[in-house]
């Protein structure tokens, strides 16, 4: 792991890897800004401070995983993984080109860091459940960590995992869920609603925290907790703001699938990020 | 078939300790001496056949090879997207087992019956298929997917239970397999049906028709210039399975005699692009579907002798 970090300092991350994913979506006219914003302060934490994970080493069979459920927020990822180290910066530039492996959506295609392709919905936690169950039986310590979006709380497949992974008591499986309120068509209370959701996840026999997912404070405390845990399965409700960080786009479900364009980016040089 | 496959894959559990068996919650009757002799490597994961295939592509991910077992139609189509993203894509050693595929649940009716399974999974890139009419190419079948690198698809039948072969020894990956030669057509058999298929020869040959037999325990990879030259020398080739004539070997056949410049008649022996909406018995649902050695031995005969 490294050095501690303030939060002074890892907020100054945050900042620098939103600017870095606005840069690539802007340049490739690409979309999920949003989406990716809404989980930079997770990312952060967790690459900086939380996952067992060598850059050098991909593949290290001791690593941590981290799978990216909800792979449509890859520009964060991708921009924190360059930052950590996994790959050279001029990858970032090659986002969304032609014939490029920066797919705009988490592909594991030999991109060193990307531990399950992702994208269609309800995918991520499964595959996350085997890995940890596998993990149990090679008596190794690692764990997994997997960020699915609150519209994948619609699948089946989400709820079959959840289940399972209840049952086979997968104490080194960890969940942290981006509850930015929206999902394709709509919020997601007037869509398919998910509350209550702490008490559907306890009754799945899951430990359960609710955080804010901007807050540092709050982050690093609910990751402390959950390292110390024993005997079930952890997850992080975090809530969080879709958009989170350019005033422009907070909290509009359109930047799921727009490109910031002048007005946008007029805000972003005010607001620091261009 | 079901005795051969308990065998088979217990052994294999004993020799590869890298080998998991994951089932959605079926195989009574089948799985209960593998769950008490390796507990911890036989994963029941319940009735999500969904999930289970992603987890058991994670375990694959984590160096395992995965043998999934459910019945056909459920192993195959209801989780046919988690095979295509996380097993197929990612070549990972996923080996899925469909027991009682075709119409072995015969009074079950349409949830239950899978005449589509080998015709969708043809359709991915990296999937090796097999389909073995007898003991002695299931058994061989089960080893080779182990072998083989990335995801399988085995699927049987409740047909198949009469030994046809003495012995595995000469099989390939992909190569039909000759039972029988013979110089006025050759028919490819893929699967438990193939016993019928050696009775139609049989009954030809009464009426002095010779009709080479090939069974296809291999649907993918298939070598086709097997198919090619019996085309060429014989002119008369027929295709027979328990799955829709659409998307398996009587597709796979079609598409090679298409492709090439060689002039045949050719008549495919599946069940035809229709739901069964009907139960009885499995003879009962195949005649039913045109597939009786009386009717298929007739239809060839007469072809050979136009």
């Amino acid at each position: 792991m490294n050095k501690r970090k303030s939060f002074y300092s890892l907020e100054k991350e945050a900042k620098e890897i939103r600017s870095q994913a606005l840069k690539m979506i802007i340049n490739a006219t690409a979309s999920h800004v949003a989406s990716s914003f809404s989980i930079v302060e997770l990312l952060v934490y967790l690459y900086e401070k939380v996952l067992k994970i060598n850059p050098l080493k991909p593949l290290d069979p001791n690593r941590d995983r981290f799978i990216l459920s909800k792979g449509w927020g890859i520009s964060a990822l991708y921009s924190v993984l360059q930052r950590r180290g996994f790959f050279k910066k001029e990858l970032l530039d090659e986002y969304c080109n032609d014939g490029s492996k920066m797919i705009g959506i988490a592909t594991k295609n030999g991109i060193p860091g990307i531990e399950a392709t992702t994208g269609s919905m309800g995918h991520g936690l499964p595959i996350g459940v085997g890995m940890a169950k596998a993990l149990k039986l090679q008596k190794k310590k690692s764990r997994v960590f997997v960020i699915i979006s609150d519209g994948e709380c619609d699948e089946g497949s989400t709820w079959e995992a959840i289940l399972i992974a209840g049952h086979h008591k997968l104490d080194n499986l960890v969940v942290i869920i981006d509850y930015n309120k929206w999902q394709s068509f709509g919020r997601v209370k007037d869509v398919l609603n998910l509350e209550p959701l702490v008490a559907k996840w306890k009754a799945f026999n899951w430990e359960v925290q609710e955080i804010n997912g901007h807050n540092f404070k709050e982050i690093s405390k609910a990751f402390n907790f959950i390292l110390r845990r024993k005997g079930k399965p952890q997850v992080v409700i975090a809530h969080t703001t879709k958009g989170k960080g350019l005033s422009a786009i907070e909290d509009k479900n359109q930047w799921h699938y727009q490109t910031p364009r002048a007005y946008e980016i007029e805000v972003a040089h005010k607001e620091g990020l261009l | 078939m079901k005795a051969i496959f308990i065998d088979t894959l217990r052994q294999m559990m004993r020799e590869h300790t890298d080998m998991i068996v994951i089932t959605a919650d079926m195989g009574f009757s089948v799985h209960e001496d593998i769950q008490k002799e390796f507990p911890k490597r036989f994963i029941n994961t319940g009735v999500t056949e969904q999930a289970s295939m992603s987890i058991a592509a994670g375990f694959a991910l984590s160096g395992y090879k995965v043998f999934f077992y459910a019945q056909a139609a459920f192993a195959s189509m209801r989780c046919y997207e988690q095979i295509r993203l996380d097993v197929a894509y990612n070549n990972v050693d996923v080996k899925i087992i469909g027991s009682n595929a075709g119409f072995a649940l015969n009074q079950m009716g349409i949830s239950h019956f899978s005449l589509e399974d080998i015709g969708i999974m043809r359709l991915l890139p990296t999937m090796t298929i097999f389909s073995p009419g007898d003991p002695i190419e299931m058994e061989w079948a089960l080893k080779q997917s182990y072998k083989v690198k990335g995801p399988v698809y085995l699927r049987y039948s409740k047909l198949g239970d009469e030994a046809i072969h003495k012995n595995s020894r000469d099989f390939k990956i992909g190569q039909p397999i000759c039972l029988n030669r013979g110089s006025d057509g050759a028919l490819f058999a893929s699967g438990g049906i193939l016993h019928m298929a050696k009775n139609i020869i049989h009954q030809l040959k009464q009426d002095n028709i010779h009709i080479a037999l090939y069974s296809v325990p291999t649907i993918k990879p298939c070598k086709i210039k097997i198919i090619l030259s019996e085309a060429k020398k014989t002119g008369n080739i027929f295709t027979l399975e328990e799955h829709s004539v659409l998307g398996a070997l009587g597709t796979i056949v079609a598409e090679t005699i298409a492709e090439s410049r060689i002039k045949t008649n050719f008549v495919r022996f599946g069940v035809p692009d229709l739901f069964t909406s009907i139960t009885g018995s499995i003879d009962y649902l195949l005649k039913y579907n045109g597939l009786s050695a009386k009717k298929i031995t007739s239809r060839i005969s007469k072809i050979v002798k136009r």
